[in-house]
């Protein structure tokens, strides 16, 4: 057996463990619901509650991360029947789809419903359930072939080998199309295999990925360029995890200079309250490197103003625990003195190439010392 | 039953109201029809009910052209079971306004004397033709009338009288008369089937112009006992209205003439003898205890006059002058005027005293009006500051005016007498809206009496939900005295109650399928106009009115929520048996099980609470027709 084959066999059995595993907590829930009923009793299970009240910040895991107290959903309760029922159908179609290894969308799932009369009101419903879901089984709906349409995307120096089916054992190097590769659920399952890259760059915008890969960011930097497409997508957010955790890669962040850049780069970092109940989605190591607000004096950028929502997402922010040390708390104290903001793009005003020339290698250098 | 005849008196002329007809409802062809029919209904049931005859009542609508387009002349004819008229009253009744024999306190839908003699009018007016009425009081007699009206003059002008032999008793009036059928027809029908919901003891029928037959049988066998004339309750009553009742409780001199003669004579025992003048006194003392007052007075009179029968016949009295205490008197015989003095000390002076100087007090107020007895008068007269003995005739204005207020003070009066009124009742008004609305819930009641200046009034009001009432409640349905209300609503105290109540407090919300009736009752309905179609708002009607209305409104909340549990119930039950079986279906997948479990239990279980949902509204029915 050549070496290969034995590499997609293990892969392959890894990716069926797993499955294995998810399919067997899926099952055991439904069990338990099929036991009450038998019993003549309605059925019922805990769900660690999501209420705000319960949502704490992790300092260990610097994340947030769901407490102690749990709410018991019962069918018995006329009022959570409806929901009730909706959950038994995900997990019921997410069994499906994991068995059957089929992938769909959270817009997929509300469409789906309506093929079973489960009434789903509109797709932020479903979207709710999904994460009930999640909560339930503790793992993220991407375990379930649920993925979000959003896409975010990747270029650099990394083999990969698919697992999802049809693909099994196929290998990719996503340095071979410039446009970047898109982060679905086939890269995200996939198996990293290696890599040259020494770092990881995620980077907020579209149009300066593309800056990035024409100036070979990836080869002068030895990096693996990552669009986050604003605010990363879970995917995106695993992916990163895996890239760190697997290959133990660095991971830098460069975002806008402004305060929504600020926490783009923390959900990486630690994640989101939205996100409590799930926790293999944050590279707590990941370094956020600019623009901050003090590049914007230092590198005399031009600004723009400050609207009110930036004002008072500052404000919201400093209640953060996150918050409340390191350059996280100072970056923001800046921005709310300046009450102004640069893209990242600002640095044009110094040519095209400023910020992979001059910025992004003292940065680079800077965020050794972080 | 009652056989006296009923009075008829006359008050005003007709050019009056010929130049106010819009206030009696005929401003124009659409309400006039409407008014007109209106009015002949009212009287043929007034007559029906004040003789206790369950009445038949047809009303019969004809075009006299009907390829003419509206309005144009129709004939209306309204045909009764009742007593009729007398012929020597019809062309007064029929052909002058302000004629009736409803102005005593007694509850009737007529109440101005004029409602037929408008609507004649204005059929003369529009058409130019007589009215022709037919009335039977004997059931052998028939007599009929073409009247027409001398409007400057008040007067009717007999065009034309005839007789005919018949077998029934009863009234028909027919009147020509410009009318708009298009318009008026659908509250024409509205009227006649509101009238038949009050009025459950009569048939209506009613013929319309288009050949349509609309026919109404009683669905009730017992007539309300009718209603009688009766006094003043002393609550509310004012200055103006004592000041009347004295003039009529004042005793007067009797005439003395040869008929008064005679009774002196008689009640003496003397019809047969001529006594001496000193005879006459002496068998007058024997037999003064068995003395009615008008003989006593006479005998008073004589004893000034110191005459016999024969001498007696030949004066007349002039004057009573009780303060200089002379007798006037006019002597035919010698063509003169004479004077006497009257003794003081005499007893019969203080007999002409006292018929002159009125009732006392005490006896004014238990004779004059109802629910005082003597000892409430003495009470009374101690709480008004006067002498229980102070007679009528003798107060000053000033007087008057603190009588007048004491009495509207004075708490112990008792409530008036119910009996008076004839308010439908509270069993037949509920079957009337079963029947007319099939309903979820009734409920009804009928308050005590109250009084409004001195007038008393019953409110009987009912509520229904549900059943064939249409949604976009409450649908208010007005009477006063029996007579439906259907115009000007806006300005009617009925409906300012309604609009004032919070329906959301008592559970009704959204839109409701739900009905207000409302009965009035009163000797006098204080409408706002002639026309009789809107009631003003007297504070002590507007509270009863709240009062009844809150009473049914709570009754109408603890339906609701019952309704409400019932319904919630039953909606959890339905959701159960909705969504269980799915929990089932996808766990069994889930589980990997080939058998879907026995949810079938668990629904099961919940059977209990349906049936007992259903059991609790089928218990509700009795509670509800109490
Ligand atoms: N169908 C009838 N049968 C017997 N008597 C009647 C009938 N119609 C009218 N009358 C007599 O004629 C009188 C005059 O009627 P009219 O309608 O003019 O006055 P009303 O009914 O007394 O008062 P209102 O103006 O309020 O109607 C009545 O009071 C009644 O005595
Ligand atoms: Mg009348």
């Amino acid at each position: 057996m050549k070496a290969s084959e034995k590499k997609a066999k293990e892969i392959s059995k890894k990716a069926k463990e797993k499955q294995k595993t998810i399919l067997e907590s899926l099952k055991s829930h439904g069990a338990k619901i099929y036991e009450d009923l038998e019993n003549g009793q309605f059925p019922k299970f805990s769900i660690p509650s999501r209420s705000v009240g319960n949502i704490v910040y992790d300092k260990k895991l610097r994340q947030y991360i769901l407490g102690n107290s749990t709410a018991l959903r019962s069918a018995k309760n006329s009022a959570q029947l409806r929901s009730f029922t909706q959950l038994m159908w995900l997990a019921f179609f997410a069994n499906r789809l994991t068995q059957e290894k089929k992938s769909s969308t959270l817009r997929d799932v509300y469409y789906s419903s309506q093929a079973f009369a489960i009434e789903f009101d509109d797709q932020s419903e479903s979207d709710n359930i999904i994460v009930d879901l999640e909560a339930v089984t503790s793992r993220p709906r991407e375990d379930f072939h649920i993925f979000p349409e959003e896409r975010s995307s990747i270029f650099g120096d990394l083999n990969i080998e698919y697992t999802i089916p049809g693909y099994e054992g196929k290998k990719m190097n996503l340095s071979n199309h410039p446009d970047g590769y898109s982060i679905g659920p086939s890269l995200t399952t996939a198996e990293l295999v290696d890599t040259s890259a020494e770092i990881v760059i995620a980077i907020e915008k579209g149009g300066l990925f593309t800056r990035f890969v024409e100036e070979q960011v990836d080869k002068k930097f030895k990096s693996i360029i990552i669009n986050t497409g604003g605010q990363a997508p879970r995917s995106t957010r695993t992916l990163l995890k895996r890239l760190h955790d697997e290959m133990g890669l660095p991971v830098i962040i460069l975002t806008d200079g402004d305060v929504y850049g600020e926490h783009i780069a923390m959900v990486i970092k630690s994640g989101s309250a939205n996100a409590a109940h799930l926790r293999e989605l944050t590279v707590p190591d990941a370094k956020w490197v600019g623009v901050w607000a003090t590049d914007i004096e230092k590198y005399k950028l031009p600004t723009i103003p400050m609207t009110e929502s930036d004002i008072k997402r500052c404000y919201d922010l400093q209640k953060d625990p996150r918050y409340e040390s390191g350059i996280w708390k100072k970056e923001l104290q800046v921005f709310l003195r300046l009450k102004r903001k640069a893209e990242l793009e600002a640095f044009a005003k110094y040519g095209l190439t400023n910020i992979t020339d001059k910025y992004l290698p003292q940065k680079l250098e800077l965020a050794k010392s972080l | 039953m009652s056989s006296i005849k009923e009075k008829f008196n006359q008050i005003s002329p007709s050019e009056f109201f010929y130049s106010n007809r819009d206030l009696a409802g005929f401003s124009n062809p659409t309400r006039s029809l409407y008014t007109a029919v209106r009015e002949f209904v009212e009287n043929a049931l007034d007559a029906c009910d004040q003789k206790g005859i369950l009445p038949d009542v047809h009303l019969t609508i004809k075009a006299v052209d009907p390829d003419k387009p509206d309005p144009k002349p129709y004939i209306l004819t309204v045909k009764d079971n009742g007593p009729g008229v007398d012929a020597k009253h019809i062309p007064l009744a029929f052909g002058t306004v302000l004629y009736g024999s409803k102005f005593g306190l007694k509850q009737a839908r007529g109440m101005f004397g004029l409602g037929a003699t408008m609507a004649i009018l204005y059929g003369q007016i529009t058409t130019n033709k007589p009215v022709i009425v037919k009335s039977s009081t004997d059931a052998k007699i028939q007599n009929q009338f073409e009247i027409l009206l001398d409007i400057q003059k008040n007067k009717p002008v007999i065009q034309k009288h005839t007789t005919k032999e018949i077998s029934k008793k009863g009234l028909s009036v027919s009147i020509c008369l410009e009318g708009d059928y298009s318009k008026a027809g659908n509250k024409i029908r509205d009227y006649v089937y509101e009238t038949s919901l009050i009025t459950p003891y009569a048939t209506i029928t009613f013929d319309d112009p288009k050949g349509q037959k609309f026919h109404h049988p009683r669905f009730v066998k017992e007539i309300p006992p009718p209603p009688t004339i009766i006094r003043p309750h002393p609550h509310g009553i004012d200055v103006e209205r004592i000041r009347r009742m004295i003039v009529e409780s004042q005793f007067e001199i009797p005439t003395i003439d040869d008929l008064m003669i005679e009774k002196v004579r008689k009640d003496l025992g003397l019809s047969k003898q001529n006594l001496s003048f000193t005879a006459i006194m002496t068998k007058a003392k024997k037999k003064w205890k068995n003395l009615s007052r008008q003989v006593r007075v006479v005998i008073a009179l004589l004893s000034f006059l110191k005459m016999d029968f024969e001498k007696l016949s030949k004066i007349r009295i002039e004057d009573l002058d009780v303060p200089n205490k002379k007798l006037h008197y006019w002597d035919f015989g010698d063509s003169q005027s004479k004077t006497v003095d009257m003794d003081p000390e005499s007893q019969y002076y203080k007999q002409l005293t006292n018929t002159v100087q009125g009732e006392p007090l005490t006896t004014f107020l238990t004779k004059r009006f109802q629910r005082v007895g003597p000892t409430t008068a003495v009470k009374f007269a101690e709480f008004a500051k006067f002498k229980p003995e102070k007679r009528m005739g003798t107060l000053t204005n000033q007087e008057l005016v603190n009588l007048s207020d004491s009495l509207q003070k004075f708490d112990d009066f008792m409530a008036p007498d119910s009996s008076c009124l004839a308010p439908l009742g509270e069993e037949p008004l509920e079957k009337g809206i079963k029947k007319f609305f099939n309903p979820d819930f009734t409920a009804v009641v009928q308050r005590p009496a109250s009084a409004y200046s001195g007038f008393p009034f019953i409110v009987e009001m009912g509520i229904a939900y549900g059943g064939d009432i249409k949604s976009g409640g409450p649908h208010v349905y007005r009477y006063a005295n029996r007579i439906p209300l259907l115009y000007d609503e806006g300005s009617d105290v009925v409906l300012k109650v309604v609009n004032d109540t919070d329906w959301g407090r008592y559970k009704v919300k959204g839109d409701p399928p739900f009905i207000i009736v409302s009965h009035i009752c009163s000797t006098r309905i204080p409408y706002k106009t002639a026309g009789k179609e809107n009631v003003a708002d007297r504070q002590e009607i507007e509270r009863e009115l709240r009062l009844a209305l809150q009473f049914l409104s709570r009754k109408l909340a603890a339906f609701m929520s019952k309704k409400g549990q019932a319904e919630m119930a039953k909606k959890r039950a339905n959701l159960y048996a909705k969504y269980i079986p799915m929990i089932a279906e996808f766990c069994t997948e889930l589980a990997g099980k080939k058998k879907e479990p026995n949810y079938k239990k668990i629904l099961e279980g919940l059977e209990p609470v349906e049936v007992k949902t259903e059991k609790t509204v089928k218990e509700e029915k009795p509670i509800e027709s109490k």
